[in-house]
């Protein structure tokens, strides 16, 4: 492992599970660009080491002792928001990847296919982007065109216009209004305009409920 | 199964015997006895007063008819005696015949006054009318013989006869009337005197009656007051006994309920953190054996790797199984993410399964609610889906939780599951999980309302009250 050749992101794994975070460890540290810098065993830990350690990504269950995932990153979040948090979980369900996106995590993993999908994850979460594992946008496309069908409502995509889409997607990824403006020569007041539109059209109410949107929609992952 | 052991509990639940009928029975006989007893008496009085009041008004009739029929008799008799004088008292001797014929008919006049008088009567007032008449019948033959005179004689013979014979013949008939009529006024005495008698003689029997039906009644009031106090000091017995019975019964059920949770909630741990994650640990490995795979020699690399990945499916199955079964046994939303987002998992779970849709609206509910009411409400509502989903063939579903109450001291929840299905009458159907719910809601203090009607889909309302320790 070549330190100075490739830029090192530091990693903190929290699991209450021993084995899983054996196996997650060796999963990342198999990887040249990724360090595992700490370990906790419960939310409480979690953010004590994160304070201490200042890692670059968090990767955090959700059920934990003490302290759940899902706050335990909201703290982590509020007092380090250079910390980027993946959350692990057994679940798909739109409860808990809408609850984790609000606690400001970027990713969200499934437990079962962690091994496949953690570097990855960890890289998209350290540059700033969403990332999610694919079962979870199958689940809530899944629900959601079956709440379309059975309620016999329209599919609200098809009322954004093709600028409104592009903003959706890169809104999604995790751009600011200003490098959207930059990236499609805007104005930011422009892209502020197609935001507050394209939300409404939507029915979305903050960012991470548009996220969502976009993984169900399959527009990221 | 619940109706199975329904039905046993009813078979073996036998009807227990009421207390003896018998005294019920006699009570009813003694009371229609003194009725009819009173009946009878009110009856026979008021028989016996229209008796005496029809025997009073005939002895008065009697005594009118008595003294009529006499004045008419001696004023016939009176009209007679001057019609006797006027013709002694004339000469003139062509006037003799019509004058005759006058005294015939007034004799005929006293003689029907005398049928006249009241044919019922005894011997005393017969001999008293027979000795009337006998004095009149004197008078008259005398005067047929002073009448047979030559009307030069009678006049000689009139004063004669004024002086001797008419007056203390008058008087005789005057005294046998006046003793008629005295005699007429005894008997009214009589009558009277008969009539009070009978009267004091009701009012013995009345009293007597009265005394006896009295006394009984007061009799029957006290065994009845006896019987009633007795039945109202079992029937007391009983309901604090029936209270004490479904008190410790319900405290059992919330033993039960509360058993079960906390049952449920240790296996659903067992399973995940256990078997779960063993499981979770073991696809991590697989996963990373596959990548490391890569590197070893190519002709076993497509074995290993195909073992691999059945290892990595049955692996990755049963870690859904598992996750599934805790799932059910302890929903870990309700301590991962709060009730609200625990029931509106519910929702969409149930969409996912069933072909009812169903939105959940709770974004209201606090989330520092005790862990029992977040457990009741989540199972409530659990429980309400379920029968909708199995036995209401509805289409769609609402789930509201909301707060209710604007102070901190007395808010409540109120949870409401609608459903558009074909609904049911609560009156009549009344199923084990209603109950259980119901047992449920009242022991967080709550009530719980089933509203539901053929056709009209049902709606399940709880309202809990939140503990005023907890801030909201």
């Amino acid at each position: 492992m070549n330190q100075n050749s490739v830029k090192q992101t530091s990693v903190l794994l929290a699991d209450d599970h021993t084995l899983i975070r054996a196996g997650l460890r060796m999963v990342v540290a198999a990887q040249p660009d990724l360090t595992v810098v700490g370990e906790a065993n419960d939310g409480r830990e979690a953010v004590a080491m994160a304070e201490r350690f200042k890692p670059d990504v968090a990767v955090m269950d959700i059920g934990m002792p003490n302290l759940n995932g899902i706050e335990a990153a909201r703290q982590i979040r509020a007092a380090l928001p250079e910390t980027q948090v993946v959350m692990l979980s057994m679940h798909s369900d739109e409860g808990y990847v809408l609850r984790a996106l609000k606690a400001g995590a970027k990713a969200y993993l499934l437990k079962d296919s962690a091994e496949a999908d953690l570097a990855r994850a960890i890289r998209a979460a350290a540059a700033g982007k969403s990332f999610f594992s694919p079962a979870v946008g199958q689940v809530l496309l899944q629900d959601y065109m079956r709440r379309l069908e059975r309620t016999g409502a329209e599919d609200t995509y098809e009322l954004l216009s093709p600028r409104e889409r592009e903003i959706l997607q890169l809104v999604a990824e995790g751009k600011s209004s200003k490098e959207i403006a930059n990236l499609l020569n805007l104005s930011a007041y422009t892209v502020e305009t197609h935001r507050a539109n394209l939300m409404q059209k939507l029915n979305l109410r903050s960012v991470p409920e548009l996220i969502l949107y976009a993984v169900r929609k399959g527009i990221i992952s | 199964m619940p109706t199975a052991i329904e039905s046993a509990d009813a078979a073996a639940w036998k009807e227990p015997t009421p207390p003896s009928s018998r005294l019920r029975w006699l009570f009813l006989c003694v009371s229609v006895l003194l009725l009819a007893l009173l009946l009878l008496s009110g009856a026979l009085t008021v028989r016996f007063l229209g008796e005496m009041r029809t025997q009073e008004l005939a002895a008065t009739r009697a005594l009118a008819d008595r003294t009529r029929a006499l004045s008419g008799l001696w004023l016939s008799i009176q009209s007679y005696d001057q019609a006797v004088q006027q013709f002694v008292a004339q000469t003139a001797a062509d006037r003799d015949a019509e004058a005759r014929r006058r005294l015939d008919q007034l004799t005929l006049e006293i003689a029907s006054d005398f049928e006249r008088y009241p044919r019922i009567r005894d011997s005393e007032e017969d001999a008293l009318l027979n000795g009337m008449r006998h004095v009149f019948v004197q008078q008259r033959t005398m005067y047929i013989t002073v009448l047979a005179a030559r009307p030069a004689e009678r006049r000689r013979q009139a004063d004669n006869l004024a002086a001797e014979h008419l007056v203390p013949v008058q008087k005789q008939i005057l005294d046998w009337s006046g003793k008629l009529q005295a005699w007429n006024g005894e008997r009214l005495q009589h009558a009277d005197r008969d009539l009070v008698s009978q009267f004091a003689n009701l009012q013995g029997n009345l009293s007597r009656v009265l005394a006896v039906g009295f006394g009984s009644g007061l009799l029957l009031v006290l065994a009845s007051m006896a019987f009633i106090v007795r039945l109202d000091r079992q029937t007391r017995a009983r309901y604090v006994e029936l209270a004490r019975s479904q008190h410790a019964l319900q405290q059992l059920s919330a033993r039960l309920v509360d058993a079960q949770e906390t049952e449920r909630r240790a296996i659903s741990r067992e399973l995940h953190d256990e078997v779960g994650q063993s499981l979770g640990a073991l696809l991590v490995d697989i996963g990373r054996l596959s990548t490391m795979l890569s590197d070893g020699p190519p002709e076993i690399r497509a074995e290993v790797k195909a073992q691999l990945d059945n290892l990595k499916s049955v692996a990755e199955r049963t870690f859904q199984s598992v996750r599934n079964m805790a799932l059910l046994l302890r929903p870990s939303m309700l301590d991962d993410l709060g009730l609200a987002a625990a029931l509106e998992w519910q929702g969409r779970e149930v969409s996912r399964r069933s072909q009812i849709e169903v939105s959940v609206d709770s974004e209201s509910i606090p989330e520092d609610l005790p862990d029992e009411h977040k457990i009741y409400i989540y199972r409530l509502v659990q429980e309400a889906l379920n029968n909708a989903v199995r036995h209401s063939g509805a289409r769609n579903a609402r789930v509201v939780a909301e707060l209710k109450g604007e102070s901190h001291n007395c808010q409540s929840i109120v949870v409401r599951v609608t459903d558009d299905g074909h609904g049911f009458d609560p009156a009549r159907t009344r199923g084990m999980g209603i109950l259980g719910m119901e047992e449920r809601v009242k022991r967080l203090g709550g009530n719980l309302h089933v509203d539901s009607e053929p056709g009209k889909g049902t709606t399940v309302t709880a309202e809990l009250p939140i503990p005023a320790a907890v801030p909201a």
